[in-house]
């Protein structure tokens, strides 16, 4: 137990440094421009997130959710691979579900901006009296649903 | 080497208070902005006034009888809820925690988060139609509980904003309790929390005990501050762990029970409403049930830290998952009943005046700091509420009877300000 120890404790020096394996140093890190634009994971969260295998079963499967009327899974699915979407050449296999979720999401953005806009701005005078039954606290007073405030 | 440890000790505590801050923040705004003047107050049957519903004309003693009778059933229901949640915890229903908790989640998001925000459309006028609000109010409620309950296939950030949503909803839901009520449920639980976590036989030390035995994650509510940064020099400084537990068992027993009492409420309100607004009334006033009692304790996990060391020593990938599990692991962790009693006493201080807004903050997040140092000196479970909760109550009533007279009268007399 105690040559255990004794081998255990110079390991917690180097520990750090395996993660960054093709990147010894931080400082060549920096000056290396291949380097920077090669991101060494793909999440947001870095070590703390997935890894590379993880994230194409992940990204597929919220891609695939977000078509349960679910933009805003598409939009996490953006938020979260954004190292994969702003460096164009990395990690071609999780890319497309990220770029689909992307394309996804602004086109889902853009309806229903659309529609609410349209709806909010209008009003009345565009709809008639189905505004009045549409709009959401009239139809909440109808329901009973306020009983909160 | 002081400058460092000092360094990474204020971004550990920011890490805890910043999410306590913002959703007492988030609570008062909530509140501030939906207390109409013409308080016609429809006190909403919740397992927190079962036995007396607090009316104004009461005299004081009968109000107080009613609030401690309030509280007591209440604390005798989490006290039920939180043993049967340990029983199944024992004979290994995981799986049905699991999924009782993510329903849990979802209606909380879904049907008290969809009740405040119809509120807010409904006080400033909002042109929202039906369509926008159920898709918003649906994605909201499914990326919630996907975010708290995915197991890491989410951005850490949106799990800590949920889980401060979550406790928002939940605060905002209580402040709708008469005044007495709140305090000396407020009152029983931090005492009720210092027996739980403290005592020997104590449930929710049952419960941390049996997790820490078994290796093996319970579904609970928490709050992880874990930061985002790859490189941790000061991952081994302090190795504590503020690990929350939820007890959603609560819920159901007290549907049961609410379900006895709405089915009075119908017998009596039959001949004035329709059976659909029957129905959908029940529906609401089983909403705050929900998600509302969920508890804080501090957890120093010792039994891991060994474990992830030994696993760290071997191959190179074991070494590395070793090390991302340690990384993983560290970090506070904070049950999600504390952001609700924090931000329900700071919500209820806001009914009354800004002035105990400020005091009852200041009063919790010292409670907190206290907390958190108790925490490094003991490292063992410790439960957060009970030294914010009585800095805070105390802190409300001292400014209440004794600062504002004092502040008033000066400036009536232009002796300040």
């Amino acid at each position: 137990m105690e040559a255990q120890s004794q081998s255990n404790n110079p390991n917690p020096n180097p520990n750090p440094n395996p993660n960054p394996n093709p990147n010894p140093n931080p400082n060549p890190h920096r000056n290396n421009s291949v380097a920077s634009s090669m991101p060494l994971w793909p999440t947001i969260d870095g070590p703390l997130g997935l890894s590379e295998e993880e994230s194409v079963g992940y990204a597929r499967r919220f891609y695939t959710f977000g078509f349960a009327l679910l933009p805003l899974l598409w939009a996490v699915n953006c938020f979260y691979f954004w190292p994969v979407l702003r460096h164009s050449h990395s990690f071609p296999r999780i890319r497309p579900y990220v770029v689909g979720s992307a394309i996804g999401f602004a086109v889902c953005a853009t309806l229903l901006s659309s529609w609410s806009l349209t709806f909010a701005i209008g009003g009345e005078r565009l709809f008639g009296p189905v505004w009045d039954q549409l709009v959401m606290y009239n139809l909440a007073d109808r329901l009973g649903l306020t009983g909160w405030s | 080497m002081e400058s460092s440890v000092l360094e990474w000790l204020g971004v550990e505590i920011i890490g805890v208070m910043s999410p306590v801050s913002i959703c007492m923040f988030l609570v008062v705004l909530l509140v501030y902005s939906l207390s109409s003047p013409s308080t016609t107050a429809t006190t909403i049957a919740t397992a927190a006034n079962l036995v007396y519903a607090e009316n104004p004309s009461d005299t004081a003693a009968q109000k107080l009888e009613g609030a401690v009778l309030n509280a007591v059933v209440f604390i005798v229901f989490i006290a039920l809820a939180t043993f049967l949640l340990v029983l199944l915890y024992y004979y290994n229903c995981t799986a049905f925690l699991l999924h009782y908790t993510r329903f849990s989640t979802f209606f909380v998001l879904a049907a008290m988060g969809g009740s405040i925000l119809l509120s807010l459309l409904e006080r400033f006028s909002v042109p929202l139609d039906a369509v926008t609000s159920f898709l918003l109010l649906f994605n909201f409620a499914v990326v919630g509980v996907l975010s708290v309950f995915a197991g890491g296939g989410l951005p850490i950030l949106l799990r800590q904003c949920y889980t401060v949503c979550l406790g928002i909803i939940v605060a905002a839901w209580f402040t709708k309790l008469p005044e007495w009520t709140t305090w000396t449920v407020l009152v029983a639980l931090a005492l009720y929390d210092l027996v739980a976590v403290l005592a020997p036989g104590g449930p929710l030390k049952l419960l941390v005990e049996l997790e820490s035995s078994r290796n093996e994650e319970l579904p609970a509510l928490v709050y992880e501050a874990r930061p985002t940064v790859n490189t941790r020099n000061h991952a081994a400084a302090v190795g504590f762990i503020v690990a929350g537990v939820s007890d959603s068992e609560t819920s159901r027993i007290e549907l049961q029970v609410v379900s006895r009492v709405n089915s009075n409420n119908n017998n009596n309100l039959s001949s004035n409403n329709d059976n659909g607004e029957n129905g959908i009334n029940d529906e609401w006033e089983r909403s705050p049930l929900v998600g509302g009692m969920r508890f804080g304790e501090v957890v120093v996990d010792e039994g891991m830290s060994p474990l992830v060391e030994m696993s760290g020593v071997g191959e190179n990938e074991e070494e590395g998952e070793g090390v991302r599990r340690k990384i993983g692991e560290r970090g506070i962790k904070f049950g999600l009943g504390d952001f609700v009693f924090y931000s329900v006493l700071v919500g209820r201080a806001a009914m009354y005046d800004l002035m105990t807004v400020y005091a009852c903050y200041l009063a919790i997040i010292s409670g907190l700091g206290c907390t958190l140092i108790l925490l490094s000196m003991c490292r063992k479970a410790l439960p957060a509420l009970p030294i914010s909760i009585a800095l805070g109550v105390l802190f409300y009533f001292l400014t209440r009877l004794l600062m504002e007279p004092f502040i008033v009268g000066t400036a009536t007399n232009l002796m300040m300000f």
